[in-house]
Formats: C-alpha cells, structure tokens, sequence
C-alpha cells in the first residue's frame, strides 16, 4: 500500500479498531493492513455468489475502495468485517445483474496430495457440483448460506448484515439448504 | 410421529438454539428417526459444502494489497472553514445551554434588586425605577411566577405595564429570552435530526 500518513513502525497486534481509527484520519498503510486480514473472506463471499474468481477478485478489490471512501463514516457498531461483507454482498449482487453466473473450473482447488489420481478427480468434479449447486440458488438465499456455511456468521450476524430480521435468515437458509438437498442428493448418500 | 422439529433442524445444526426450543429439539430427535435423519443429511450438507470450501486464489494477497493501494481515491480534505463551521455547529447546545444558565441569573439578580427596591432600600433611584410603587401593586415575583397559573401571570405581567414601572418588563423579556432560547434549541435539533438521516441514506446507497 503506497503512502502513510502515521509512518513508524506498526504494531502486529493492533486490532482492527485501532487499525479503523488510523485509517479514518487517511492512513494508506493502516487500510492496507485491514485489507490484508480480511481481503479472503471478501474474495470467498463475492466468488461463492458468482462462481468466478475473476470476477470475485474484482469485485473484492471494489469493495475495499468503497470501504476506504465510506470508512469516515464507518460507526463500530458491527464487526468491520460484517461491513466489508455487506458491501460484498451487494456488490455481488450488481455484478449476477450484469453477467451471467458461471462455474470458473480452473479455480477449484487441487485435493490433498494424498489421495490418489481417481480420488482427485473425483473430489475436483464433486467441488465443481457442489459449487455449481451453490451459484444456481436463488441470490438472496444465497447470501445467507454463503456467509452462514462458508464465512460462519451467527443468525445475528447474517441479519445485520443483510439488513433482515433473523426468520428471514432461519427461512432462507432451509430454504437453501432444502435446494442443495436436491441437486446433491447422489452426492450426499455416498457420503 | 407428530409434532416434528424439522424448522429448527438448521438452526440446532448451527447451534443457534437455546433454552426451552433446544431442550425441545434434543428431546423430540431422541424419540424421532425420522428428524434424526433430516439431521444427518443437515450435517451431511454441511460436510459436502466444506469440503468443497477452499478457494484457490489467481493473486497472491501481496499483490492483491497493492492492486486496492494503487486504486484508491484519494480523500477529499475538508477545508478550515467547514471543519470550524462544524465544530461549531456542535458547540450550539452548549452555547444555549450557557445562555440559559446566564438568563437565569441575570434575572435573578434582578429580581433580587427589584424586591431590594421595592422595599425602599433604593432611594430615589427606587422611586425612580419603581414609579408605581406607591400605588399597591403587587411584587413582581419571578421565582413563583412559573408556579402560577397562566391567568395568575398574564394578569401580573399587565398590571405591571400598565404601572408604567421600569423594571416592569422583566417578566416578559425573561418569557421571552426562555422562549427563543427553546426555539432554537428546538431548530437545532431538528436539523441535527435531518442531516443525521441525510448521512445514513446517503451512506447505505453509496454501500449498496
């Protein structure tokens, strides 16, 4: 991140409070640190809800600008990170609007080392199932279970994030999940 | 068997449940194969959706900070002026606040010099002031005239006038001061009101 406004050497256990409050008064390199800690579970909401790392790469890279452009006006009230993923969110939204959802089969991960070549063939083309499952739901049940299964938000959370109240989460979520139930069925009784 | 926890499987499953709704869901999967098997595809679901969670990156996070440090705007620096005029503009409450406090001891005092007036402590520059004084008019009492009834006061106020006495518009000038104090004690909070609401939907547009 090029500039600073603070300089000096920066602690490595600063929270991201204290990390908000210096780049509230415009410093780069504090930002730069809260972007660090946080650019993944960004990056894994946008890519969950579009299905292409390019776009979620994109997209992420957004939401961090407007993150610093709106970050004066940014009240603690939440986790920061809960923030970031709001802006995420209807970031992801704007970009399914514009472009079609598409699975991005070059960026599933590689299996574990261990497993032979037909146990990872088989596990890369179960990830590409799974995560085509996932972009075909619904947007707005989508959002609830992504941040719910992927990110690990409570109801309570998720709520505030979305601007829902909690059975709104509870109904989108068995909904979701109700959904993958049946698009994965051959998969979840081998398991 | 009746009465199935089926809705509340997810939130269990996600351990959002507490109390008597928990002690609930525990009890009815006990007796329940039925439940007991929506929860086993529950977990099932949530094994499948882990497994597949890792997510291979195209850019490393090193260079991913540089990219969102390079496109940064920078930030518009507020000038002198506006940032003294906001300050300011905080400082309102507090400035009225202090008027209050003054009014009221201004008129205390003078109320105090009245009463010492009126009982002839003044001299001539009592007679002066208090012109009417001789004719049996009531005091003036500013302490108790907020405790009065309304027609009590007004009706105190116009003798008053009427008297021709000097220190005879203290009453109303005091009513006055308080009024237009909570005018603009009023005035301010109800920008402070708009301009707060103004902020948040400008910000939660801009975020969405």
């Amino acid at each position: 991140m090029n500039g600073t406004a603070s300089g000096g050497k920066r602690s490595p256990v600063e929270t991201d409070l204290e990390l908000i409050g210096q780049a509230q008064n415009g410093d780069r390199q504090a930002f730069g640190q809260l972007v660090r800690r946080h650019h993944q579970g960004v990056i894994n909401v946008v890519y969950r809800m579009c299905g292409s790392m390019d776009l979620a790469e994109e997209a992420a890279q957004e939401t961090f600008i407007r993150a610093w452009s709106h970050l004066p006006r940014y009240k603690p009230r939440a986790p920061f990170r809960n923030w970031l993923y709001r802006i995420a969110v209807n970031l992801a939204r704007d970009a399914l609007r514009r472009e079609r959802p598409t699975v991005d089969v070059e960026s599933i991960p590689l299996a574990s080392g261990d497993q032979g070549p037909q146990a990872l063939v088989e596990a890369r083309e179960r990830g590409e199932i799974v995560r085509e499952a996932v972009t075909d739901l619904p947007p707005a049940s989508k959002e609830v279970l992504v941040l719910r299964e992927y990110e690990g938000l409570s109801y309570k959370e998720i709520a505030e994030t979305l601007d829902i109240p909690i059975g709104t989460v509870m109904s989108r979520l068995n909904y979701a999940r109700g959904r993958l139930r049946q698009s994965l069925a051959p998969y979840l009784e081998v398991l | 068997m009746k009465g199935h926890v089926t809705e509340w499987l997810g939130a269990y499953v996600d351990g959002e449940l507490s109390g008597v709704r928990l002690r609930r869901v525990e009890w009815h999967l006990r007796e329940c194969s039925a439940c007991q098997g929506e929860l086993d595809w529950l977990r099932a679901l949530s094994g499948l959706l882990e497994e597949s969670s890792a997510v291979e990156r195209r850019t490393s996070p090193e260079r991913f900070v540089a990219q969102v440090g390079l496109r940064l705007p920078r930030r518009q620096e507020r000038p002198p002026a506006q940032r003294a005029l906001e300050v300011g503009w905080k400082m309102v409450p507090a400035g009225l606040l202090f008027s209050l406090a003054f009014v009221h001891s201004v008129f205390l005092v003078a109320g105090v010099i009245q009463v010492a007036l009126w009982m002839g402590l003044g001299g001539e520059v009592g007679a002066l002031l208090l012109p009417g004084s001789s004719g049996g008019l009531s005091l003036p009492d500013l302490s108790t005239l907020s405790q009065a009834s309304v027609a009590d006061a007004v009706g105190t106020v116009s003798a008053l006038v009427q008297s021709g006495s000097a220190l005879a518009w203290l009453p109303v000038l005091y009513l006055c001061l308080l009024f237009v104090i909570g005018l603009l004690y009023c005035s301010w909070l109800a920008s402070w009101w708009a301009h707060r609401r103004h902020q948040q939907l400008t910000a939660s547009n801009h975020i969405s």
